[in-house]
C-alpha cells in the first residue's frame, strides 16, 4: 500500500510535538504531565505498529523512503572553470528498510515502557518528560536518517538530553557520569564527523548532466556515498596516474576509515576498551532513562556500524573480520568473568550489556547473512531484555534503597512478581531457549561457526560463564531467606506490573516465533553479501 | 496413522496444564493436582495409543528461514521416540497423584504443579523432537525445570545453592552439544539437522563427513549427555540436586530428565557407531561411572544421596551398554530403572513425609510401622539390585551380556558395579526397615492411598516390566530395531548365573552385616577412617572443583575487575588527567603581570626578525 | 645623516622598552613609554626630512603622536591614581587583576 502522508517524519518528529504540548502545561500539574508524556510516547508506537504491519519484505527498495532539499550551498566554481552548478547539498531523506524496522519498533516500544515506569522520577517532571521526548525523537531519527549530515544531527540529538537526564535526576555521583559520558561520546562524534566529512567531500560527489551543462555537487546522500564507493568507475576509486585526483580513496584512507567509523561506533556500543563510560551512566542515572539508555542507545552504535562501516566499506569489514571476532569474543568473556564479580546489581547488568554486544560483534565478524540477522536480533533482544531488567531493578531500588546484592535476598517471598519476572529476564539474558536471548545467540554463533570456529568454540564458553553471573545476581537477589530488613516491601504497582509484562510478551513472542523479526530482514542484507559473493567469485 | 499423526498434540496437554495453574495463580490450589494429572493423563492416553500404533511419522514447520537455510521444528514419532513417551507421561502422571499427598500442605502448590506441567512439556517435547536443535531447545528447557524445581524451597540456603549447581554444571554439557549442533549444521549436506538425514549421512560410514569431525560431533554429543545424566565428571550436580521435593527427585532425577542423556545417545546412535572411538569413550566412561559411583553410595547416609549415586551408577550402566553397541539393552535398562527407580524415590518420600528424617543413622524398624512402604521399597530394592525374576535383572543382564562380548574388562567393572548395588541396597533397606523403631521411626504412620496407589502401580511394572526382553521373548529389541534380527545373542545362561549369584552375594552381606550383625560395618570404618570419609564426601570431587575451578575462577573475576578499574580505566583517567595537567601548567604562565606578557612579546618579536632577517641571508 | 638619527631613536627605543618591561615603579613604566614613544616620533621626523621621498607628512604625524602621547599620558595617570586608591601601591608586580 503506498501512503501519501509522511509517516516517517511523523514517528520521528511526533515526540517532539508531544513535547511541545508539555510545554506549554504548568510544571506543578505532575499527573497531567506524566499522562500527556505517555500519550506522546503511545502515538509513535501506534504508528510502527502499523509500519510493521504494513511492511512487506519482498517489495524491493526500501519500503518507505521521505526526501526533500534541505540544504544547498553554492561553491566557487571559478577555480573549476566549470559552466553548471556546483554546490554542497544535503537532503532530508528519511527511510525505511528491514534493518531500520526492528530497531524503530524496539524504540517505540522501550520508550513507551520507559515513560510509564517513570513514575519513580521525584522532581521537575515537566524538564525530565521534554527531555525523554527530544530524545525518543533523536533516536528515531537515527534509526531512519539517510543522510551523513541528518544522521549526525540526529545522532547529537540524543546526546544532549542524556546528559540532562543524568546529570538532573540520576544518583549521587551523576554529574561526572554525564560528563564521563559526554566526553566518551563527544570523542566518538567527532571521529564520526571527520569520517563523515571526508566521505562526503570524496565518495559524496556526483556530477549530473543537465542538457549538455553538467551541474556538480558534493552530497551527504547515503545512496550517492554508497554507491560511489561500490562502482569502479566513481571517482572515488580511479587512481588518477600523473596528476591529482582529490576525490580518490586509496585502501589506506578507506581503511583509516573504516577504523574511524569502528572506533567511533564502538564507543557507543561499546566494545572492549572503551566501555567504562557506561558503568558509570549504568550506576547514576535513573531506572528509566537506563532502560533507553541500555535498551536503545547501546544499539545505535552497532546500528552505525552496520550501516555506515560494514555497508559503506564490505572489503574492510571482510579484511577487519578476524578483528571483530576477537573483540566480540574478549568483550563477551571479559564481561561475563568481571559481572561474576561484581555486588551492585547496576554494575552487573553494564558487564552484562558488554558481553552481550559482543555477541553482536560476532554475529557482524561472520559477514553472511545467519551471522547480521543474528547480530541484528541480538540487538532487538537485548534491547528488550535489559530495559526489563533495568525496570526490575529500578522498582527494586526504589523499594528496599539497594541494589547491593548483600543487602538484597529472599524477595520472592515478599515480591512474587517482581522476582518471577527477573528470573525471567535472567533467563533470557542467559540464553535459555523459548526466549529471545537465545535466538540472537544461536544466529550469531551459527553464523560465525562457518568461518571463524575457533572464536566460536571459546565463546561457547561464554554460555556457561553468563550462567553463572546471570544466576548468582537474580539468586542472591530473590532466593534465600528474606532479609529482615526487607519485610514489609511492597509487589509491583500497575505502573510497573503493565510494563513489565509488555516487555516479558515481546521477550517470549521472540523467543517463539523469531520469524518475526528475521523476516522482515530477509533483503536487507542482499547487496552486502552480493557485494561480497561477487568479489571472491571474481 | 490418525493417532501418529496427531503426536504433537501429546505435549501441549500438560502445556496447557502449566498455562492454567500460571494463569489462576495460587488460588486454586485444591485443583492444581486434578489439572497437573490431567495434563499428564492427556499425554499418557495418547501416548499408548501411538505406540500401540507402531507407525513412524513425522512432519515439521519451518522455525527460522534465513537465505534458504531453515532451521525447523518438528516432531517424529518412531518405535524408541514412542516408547519413551509413554514412559514420562506414565511416571509423570503417577508422580502427579503421589504429590497431591505429598506436597498437599505447602501454599505454593500451584507454583509446584506449574513447574511439573512445564517440564513434562519440555520432556515430551525433548522426546518428540525431529532435529537435533529442537532437542537442544527442549534439552535446555528441562533444564531449567529441574532448575526450578530443585531450587522450589527457595528460602533454603541449600536448595538455592543446588539449584544454582545443577543449572551451571549441566550447563557445561549443554555448552558441547551446542558445538555439536554447530558442527553438524556446517558439516551436514544442505546443512540437514533432522535425526533421519543423519540417519542417512552416517549410517554405514558414507563419507560425507570427515572421520575425524564424525568423532568430533561424537564426544561433543557426549559431554551434553555426560551433563544431564550425571557421568563422571559432570555427576556433581545429582546428589545436591536431592534438595528437591522427593517427587521431582523421582520424575526429573531418576526416571526422565537424566535418562535423556542416554535418550540422546540413543536418538543419535548411528554416529556413536560411525565413530570407534567414541564409543569406546562412551563405554569407558560409564563403566567407571557406574563402580565409582556404587562405592560412594556404600557410604552415604541420607536416603535421598544414596538413591541419587544409584542413580548416577545406573545411568554409568546405560552408557556402558551403549558404548558397547547394545543401545536396545540401554533403553531396557532405562525403562525399568525409570520404574524401580521412581518407585525407590516415592517410597524414599513416603518414609520422609511418615518420619521427616533422611538419615538413615536416625531411622530403622520403619518397616513394623509402615509396612506397605516396606514391602514397595523392597521390590524396588531387589529389582536395582538385579534379583531374579523382577526387571533390573533382565535389563542388567542385557547389558553385562553385551559387555562381555565386547571387553571383559568392561564386563567385570559392570559385575563388580553389581556387587556393590545390591549391597548398598541391602544396606539401605535393612537400616531403615529392619531392627527396632529408632526415635523417629516412633511416630511414623503409613502414608495416604493417593500416595501408595502411584507405587503400587509402579512396584507391579518393577516386577513385570523385566519380561518385555528375556532371553525367550526379545520383543522389546526387536521393537525397538523395527523388525531387524536383533544384533545381539541376547544372553548366555552363564552370564545370567554369574549376575544372579553375585547380586545375591551382595544382598548376603548386607543382610550378614545389617540384620545379623556378624560383620561389623563398624569395623571397616574404624580400620580406614580416612577412607570413608572420603567416600562418603564423594572422593571430594567438590572439594576438587572448588579449589581447581571455582576458586581460580574468582581469582580471574576479581583480577579482571581490578584491571578493568585501574588499567582500562586507569589508562582513561591518565588521558584526562594529562589533558588537565597540561592546561594546568600552561595555566601558570598567564601570571597578570603585564609586563611579563610584554617581555615574551618582544622575545617573539625578536624571534621573528631573527628568522625573517635570517631567510634573506642564508637562503 | 640618517642612520645617525635612526641609530639614536634606536637607542632611545630600547632604553623605553627596557624600562616598560622591568621597572617595578608604574611610573617609570609610563614615563618610559613616553620615551618609546619620542622614539618614534625622532624617526618620523628623520624620515621626513631625509627619506627618500622628503615629505612633511611625517612631521605632521609627529604632531598627532606628541598630542596621543600627551592624551595618554594624562590616561595613565588617572589609571595609576585610581589603582593606587584601590590597592595601596603602584608597583607593577602586584598588579595582577589580568589573571582572574
Amino acid at each position: 500500500m503506498t501512503i501519501d502522508w509522511p509517516i516517517l517524519s511523523l514517528i520521528v518528529f511526533s515526540p517532539l510535538l508531544g513535547a511541545a504540548v508539555l510545554l506549554a502545561m504548568p510544571k506543578q500539574r505532575a499527573r497531567m504531565l506524566r499522562w500527556t508524556a505517555i500519550a506522546a510516547t503511545l502515538l509513535p508506537l501506534a504508528l510502527s505498529v502499523w509500519l510493521y504491519a504494513d511492511y512487506d519484505p519482498n517489495r524491493p527498495g526500501d519500503a518507505y523512503e521521505e526526501k526533500a532539499e534541505w540544504i544547498n550551498i553554492p561553491l566557487e566554481k571559478s577555480a573549476t572553470g566549470i559552466e553548471g552548478t556546483f554546490e554542497l547539498h544535503f537532503d532530508y531523506a528519511l527511510s525505511l528498510d528491514g534493518l531500520s524496522l526492528p530497531l524503530v519498533l524496539l524504540t517505540t516500544v522501550t520508550a513507551a515502557m520507559a515513560a510509564l515506569a517513570s513514575t519513580t522520577i521525584r522532581k521537575r517532571w515537566k524538564s525530565y518528560y521534554i527531555w525523554l521526548l527530544i530524545l525518543e525523537c533523536g533516536m528515531l531519527g537515527v534509526f531512519l536518517a539517510r543522510d551523513l549530515l541528518l544522521f549526525f544531527i540526529f545522532f547529537e540529538m540524543t546526546m544532549i538530553p542524556m546528559v540532562f537526564l543524568i546529570g538532573i535526576w540520576g544518583l549521587l555521583d551523576r554529574e561526572r557520569a554525564a560528563t564521563r559520558f559526554l566526553l566518551y561520546n563527544g570523542l566518538g562524534s567527532a571521529l564520526m564527523l571527520i569520517a563523515f566529512v571526508i566521505l562526503i567531500m570524496t565518495a559524496g560527489f556526483s556530477l549530473e548532466d543537465a542538457g549538455g551543462v553538467f551541474n556538480y555537487s558534493y552530497s551527504g546522500s547515503y545512496e550517492t556515498i554508497l554507491s560511489n564507493l561500490a562502482d569502479p568507475q566513481a571517482y572515488a576509486n580511479m587512481a588518477a596516474p600523473g596528476s591529482v585526483n582529490p576525490l580518490y580513496l586509496s585502501d589506506g584512507m578507506r581503511t583509516a576509515l573504516f577504523v574511524m567509523l569502528l572506533i567511533a561506533f564502538g564507543i557507543k556500543l561499546p566494545v572492549f576498551p572503551f566501555h567504562t563510560w557506561m558503568l558509570d551512566v549504568h550506576r547514576e542515572a535513573p531506572a528509566p532513562v537506563v532502560m533507553i539508555h541500555s535498551g536503545i542507545l547501546l544499539k545505535m552504535g552497532a546500528y552505525g556500524l552496520i550501516r555506515f562501516g560494514i555497508f559503506a566499506f564490505p572489503e574492510e569489514a571482510d579484511r577487519f573480520r578476524a578483528v571483530l571476532a576477537v573483540l566480540g569474543v574478549i568483550s563477551l568473556l571479559y564481561g561475563a568473568v568481571i559481572a561474576f564479580r561484581h555486588k551492585e546489581l547496576r554494575l552487573v547488568l553494564a558487564y552484562s550489556s558488554l558481553s552481550h554486544m559482543g555477541i553482536v560483534l560476532l554475529g557482524l565478524a561472520s559477514l553472511n547473512e545467519i551471522g547480521m540477522q543474528g547480530a541484528v536480533f541480538q540487538l532487538v533482544s537485548h534491547g528488550l531484555i535489559s530495559a526489563l531488567m533495568f525496570l526490575l531493578i529500578g522498582s527494586i531500588y526504589e523499594r528496599t534503597g539497594t541494589t547491593n546484592i548483600d543487602e538484597l535476598g529472599g524477595l520472592a517471598k515478599a515480591a512474587p512478581f517482581l522476582s518471577g519476572a527477573l528470573l525471567i529476564g535472567g533467563l533470557a539474558s542467559l540464553g535459555l531457549p523459548g526466549l529471545s536471548g537465545f535466538v540472537g545467540e544461536l544466529l550469531a554463533l551459527l553464523g560465525l561457526f562457518d568461518t571463524n570456529k575457533t572464536v566460536v568454540s571459546i565463546a561457547v564458553i561464554g554460555i556457561i560463564l553468563t550462567a553463572v553471573y546471570v544466576l548468582r545476581a537474580v539468586m542472591a537477589t530473590t532466593f534465600g531467606p528474606l532479609k529482615p530488613k526487607l519485610e514489609g516491601i511492597t509487589d509491583a504497582r500497575f505502573t510497573e506490573a503493565l510494563p513489565t509484562a509488555v516487555l516479558l510478551a515481546f521477550v517470549l513472542l521472540l523467543g517463539i516465533y523469531p520469524s518475526f523479526i528475521t523476516e522482515l530482514m530477509k533483503h536487507s542484507f542482499d547487496s552486502l553479501l552480493n557485494h561480497l559473493n561477487t568479489r571472491v567469485g571474481g | 496413522m490418525a493417532y501418529s499423526e496427531s503426536a504433537w498434540l501429546i505435549p501441549l496437554f500438560p502445556l496447557a496444564a502449566f498455562l492454567l495453574l500460571t494463569a489462576w495463580g495460587r488460588g486454586f490450589r485444591r485443583w492444581a493436582p486434578i489439572v497437573g494429572a490431567a495434563g499428564s493423563l492427556g499425554s499418557l492416553v495418547l501416548s499408548i495409543l501411538v505406540m500401540a500404533e507402531g507407525v513412524d511419522y513425522r512432519d515439521r514447520i519451518n522455525w527460522i528461514k534465513i537465505d534458504g537455510l531453515s532451521l525447523s521444528l518438528g516432531y517424529e514419532v518412531t518405535h524408541l521416540t514412542s516408547l519413551m513417551l509413554v514412559i514420562v507421561s506414565l511416571v509423570s502422571l503417577l508422580v502427579c497423584v503421589y504429590s497431591a499427598g505429598y506436597m498437599k500442605n505447602d501454599e505454593r502448590i500451584t507454583v509446584f504443579y506449574g513447574y511439573v506441567s512445564l517440564f513434562v512439556f519440555s520432556m515430551l517435547g525433548l522426546v518428540l523432537s525431529d532435529n537435533m536443535l529442537m532437542l537442544y531447545l527442549f534439552w535446555e528447557l528441562v533444564g531449567v525445570c529441574s532448575f526450578l524445581l530443585v531450587g522450589f524451597w527457595y528460602h533454603k540456603p541449600e536448595a538455592k545453592a543446588a539449584a544454582k549447581k545443577a543449572f551451571i554444571v549441566t550447563r557445561i554439557g549443554d555448552a558441547g552439544l551446542l558445538l555439536a549442533v554447530l558442527l553438524l549444521f556446517w558439516y551436514m549436506p544442505n546443512h540437514a539437522l533432522d535425526f533421519a538425514g543423519i540417519q542417512n549421512v552416517f549410517h554405514g560410514q558414507s563419507g560425507a563427513v570427515d572421520d575425524g569431525i564424525t568423532t568430533l560431533i561424537a564426544l561433543l554429543v557426549f559431554m551434553g549427555a555426560v551433563g544431564k545424566s550425571g557421568q563422571f565428571p559432570l555427576h556433581v550436580w545429582l546428589p545436591d540436586a536431592m534438595e528437591g521435593p522427593t517427587p521431582i527427585s523421582a520424575l526429573i532425577h531418576a526416571a526422565t530428565m537424566v535418562a535423556a542423556g542416554v535418550f540422546l545417545i540413543a536418538r543419535t546412535f548411528v554416529l556413536f557407531e560411525a565413530s570407534p572411538a567414541a564409543m569406546d569413550t562412551v563405554a569407558y566412561v560409564g563403566a567407571f561411572t557406574a563402580l565409582f559411583a556404587a562405592t560412594i553410595a556404600l557410604a552415604q547416609h541420607d536416603v535421598k544421596r544414596i538413591l541419587a549415586y544409584s542413580t548416577i551408577s545406573q545411568l554409568g550402566y546405560m552408557m556402558l551398554a551403549l558404548g558397547v553397541g547394545s543401545m536396545t539393552g540401554a533403553i531396557f535398562h532405562l525403562m525399568t530403572h525409570a520404574f524401580f527407580k521412581a518407585l525407590l524415590f516415592l517410597a524414599a518420600g513416603s518414609i520422609i513425609h511418615a518420619a521427616h528424617k533422611q538419615d538413615i543413622r536416625e531411622l530403622g524398624g520403619l518397616g513394623s510401622r509402615m509396612r506397605v512402604t516396606s514391602i514397595l521399597f523392597g521390590i524396588g530394592a531387589l529389582a536395582l539390585s538385579g534379583i531374579p525374576p523382577f526387571s533390573g535383572f533382565w535389563s542388567k543382564d542385557a547389558i553385562l551380556s553385551a559387555a562381555l562380548d565386547h571387553n571383559p574388562v568392561l564386563f567385570v567393572a559392570g559385575l563388580l558395579g553389581a556387587l556393590l548395588t545390591s549391597l548398598y541396597m541391602a544396606r539401605l533397606y535393612f537400616r531403615v526397615f529392619a531392627g527396632k523403631p529408632s526415635a523417629a521411626s516412633e511416630g511414623a504412620h503409613e502414608s495416604p492411598a493417593v500416595m501408595l496407589i502411584p507405587m503400587i502401580v509402579l512396584a507391579v511394572l518393577a516386577v513385570v516390566a523385566g519380561f518385555a526382553d528375556t532371553p525367550w521373548n526379545e520383543w522389546l529389541s526387536g521393537w525397538l530395531l523395527g523388525g531387524e534380527p536383533s544384533a545381539h545373542d541376547s544372553s548366555s545362561p552363564t552370564v545370567m548365573i554369574v549376575s544372579a549369584a553375585v547380586s545375591l552375594l551382595g544382598l548376603y552381606i548386607g543382610w550378614l552385616a545389617y540384620v545379623k550383625k556378624t560383620i561389623r560395618p563398624a569395623s571397616v570404618t574404624e580400620a580406614m577412617p580416612g577412607l570413608s570419609k572420603w567416600l562418603e564426601r564423594g572422593y571430594r570431587i567438590d572439594d576438587l572443583f572448588a579449589s581447581v575451578i571455582v576458586k581460580p575462577y574468582r581469582m580471574l573475576g576479581t583480577g579482571a575487575k581490578l584491571f578493568d578499574r585501574y588499567v582500562v580505566d586507569g589508562v582513561v583517567r591518565l588521558t584526562a588527567g594529562a589533558a588537565s595537567g597540561l592546561g594546568r601548567m600552561t595555566a601558570a604562565l598567564q601570571n597578570g603581570q603585564v609586563q611579563t606578557y610584554g617581555i615574551a612579546a618582544v622575545l617573539g618579536l625578536i624571534v621573528i626578525i631573527v628568522v625573517m632577517a635570517g631567510r634573506r641571508f642564508w637562503s | 645623516m640618517l642612520a645617525s638619527y635612526l641609530t639614536m631613536a634606536a637607542i632611545l627605543f630600547c632604553i623605553g622598552l627596557y624600562g616598560a618591561l622591568v621597572k617595578r615603579n608604574a611610573v617609570i613604566v609610563l614615563l618610559s613609554i613616553e620615551l618609546m614613544l619620542n622614539a618614534v616620533n625622532l624617526n618620523l621626523v628623520a624620515f621626513s626630512k631625509y627619506g627618500v621621498v622628503p615629505s612633511i607628512n611625517g612631521q605632521i604625524f609627529a604632531l598627532f603622536t606628541i598630542t596621543v602621547a600627551a592624551a595618554e599620558a594624562a590616561v595613565g595617570v588617572a589609571v595609576l591614581i585610581a589603582l593606587f586608591r584601590a590597592r595601596g601601591t603602584i608597583k607593577t608586580d602586584e598588579f595582577d587583576e589580568l589573571r582572574r
